[in-house]
């Protein structure tokens, strides 16, 4: 029987099929409580450098040097682009790729230079393949990998380039991981910094009365670095978190699609089975009522 | 009497929470001391210094710690830094390693460029780690 032979390799196919989508399920979520893990490690260092600067932020003077926060003309533009190095993750990736898209169209559209900076095998295609230069495509150590270290190339390679006037300013397009079923793709300004106040604009919560060695702006200057590679290292934990929770979920949908298909496929098979059975004996029935 | 309570915080983990009796450390303008009931204060600390502390049983222990800031408030200091190693775990092969890369890089570049500042910093990163295990495995080094 070719149909019922045709039947068995789909519902085989279908189990093997769910018994991979589980697999990658079960590894996705362990990637996920590791990624969980690292960021809680890291999050006592970003709490004290904020709180850091919170504390000098009211000491710095309005016209204090800092280069770090100057705004200029925006000629050009750069992008800090994480995406993921694999795919089946949902609808992950290309969420983020159509607002990078959406930027990419208003900024084209006000006259502005672009330059990449990617994290990602995807994004890396996406951008080529529209016939974009990447200016850095950060291979090693992959975003799965990535420790303190990898932000700290990614913070000095920006902050550089703003630096050399290279660009005029800096975005990061990265996921932000809302909560294990939410993530929002999102567009936040890197460089110049503008997300603290600096001067009399500060609310000064804490006591200004402190020795400061060897002075605020000195010290401030010192910290901005180490505070950018917190914001870029947040940003690229956030996004591999999503990635896994977003494939987590994709895997989870795809085994309970091939668990339901599975079910019908049998039920049909058992349908077709006991068909040619009966089909049988009713021969079987006929040629000894023939014979009889 | 007052207690000085340490944390020493790095991007991949807290390595010290608790009581000690003294830290002293290098600060970019100079060796800091501090003790119980210290001033507040905040400063930067060098790009390859060691950390002393004092316990509270009178022991001492030395770390490496490099590229960060101090901060004193409430009689809690915090040192936020890139790196922080105990002597013992500091894996000396590498570090030697460390050092001939960074004294070859050295050997070919211009003194004023960015990169012989970084591989500058890099060499004394890797001898300042070196000296904290000659120190320790009592095979020279200062005091």
């Amino acid at each position: 029987m070719a149909n019922l032979k045709e039947l068995r390799g789909r519902i085989k196919s279908v189990a093997s099929i769910a018994q991979i989508t589980g697999a990658m399920e079960m590894v996705a979520s362990m990637k996920l409580r590791k990624v969980q893990a690292k960021a809680q490690n890291f999050h006592p260092y970003t709490a004290e450098i904020r709180h850091m600067i919170e504390r000098l932020a009211g000491h710095v003077s309005g016209d204090a040097d800092l280069p770090l926060f100057r705004q200029r003309e925006v000629k050009t533009v750069g992008f800090f682009v994480i995406t993921s190095d694999r795919g089946l993750c949902g609808s992950y990736n290309s969420n983020l790729l159509a607002l990078l898209d959406k930027q990419i169209k208003a900024a084209q559209g006000e006259g502005k230079q672009l330059k990449f900076w990617v994290y990602g095998r995807k994004g890396y295609a996406w951008l080529t393949r529209r016939g974009f230069a990447v200016e850095r495509f950060f291979v090693e150590p992959p975003l799965d990998k990535a420790d303190f270290a990898a932000a700290k190339l990614v913070g000095d390679e920006l902050v550089n380039s703003f630096d050399e006037g290279e660009v005029d300013q800096v975005r990061m397009i990265y996921t932000e991981f809302a909560s294990v079923a939410r993530f929002v793709p999102t567009d936040e300004q890197f460089l110049p910094i503008t997300s603290i106040a600096v001067g009399e604009e500060s609310d000064n919560k804490y006591e200004l009365d402190f020795l400061l060695e060897p002075d605020a702006e000195t010290v401030f200057n010192r910290l901005m670095p180490r505070y950018l590679e917190t914001v870029a290292f947040d940003a690229m934990l956030q996004s591999l978190a999503s990635e896994h929770a977003s494939r987590r979920m994709a895997m989870k949908g795809a085994t309970d699609a091939a668990g339901r298909m599975s079910k019908d496929l049998k039920k049909v098979y058992n349908r077709a089975r006991q068909e040619t059975i009966t089909k049988e004996l009713l021969d079987i029935v006929g040629g000894a009522n023939a014979v009889g | 009497m007052a207690e000085l309570h340490l944390r020493i915080v790095t991007p991949d983990r807290t390595i010290v929470d608790r009581k000690v009796a003294e830290v002293s450390f290098h600060g970019v303008d100079g060796g800091y001391g501090v003790l119980p009931n210290h001033a507040p204060m905040m400063t930067a600390i060098s790009d390859a210094g060691v950390v002393r502390i004092k316990e509270m049983d009178g022991s001492a222990s030395e770390l490496f710690a490099s590229d960060g800031f101090a901060q004193m408030q409430h009689n809690v200091l915090t040192l936020v830094c890139q790196a922080g190693e105990f002597a013992e775990d500091i894996d000396m092969e590498r570090v030697k390693a460390k050092e001939a890369a960074a004294r070859e890089k050295l050997a070919g570049l211009d003194r004023l460029s960015a990169e012989f500042i970084k591989a500058e910093a890099s060499l004394k990163k890797a001898l300042a780690r070196e000296m904290l295990v000659r120190r320790r495995s009592g095979t020279g080094g200062l005091s």
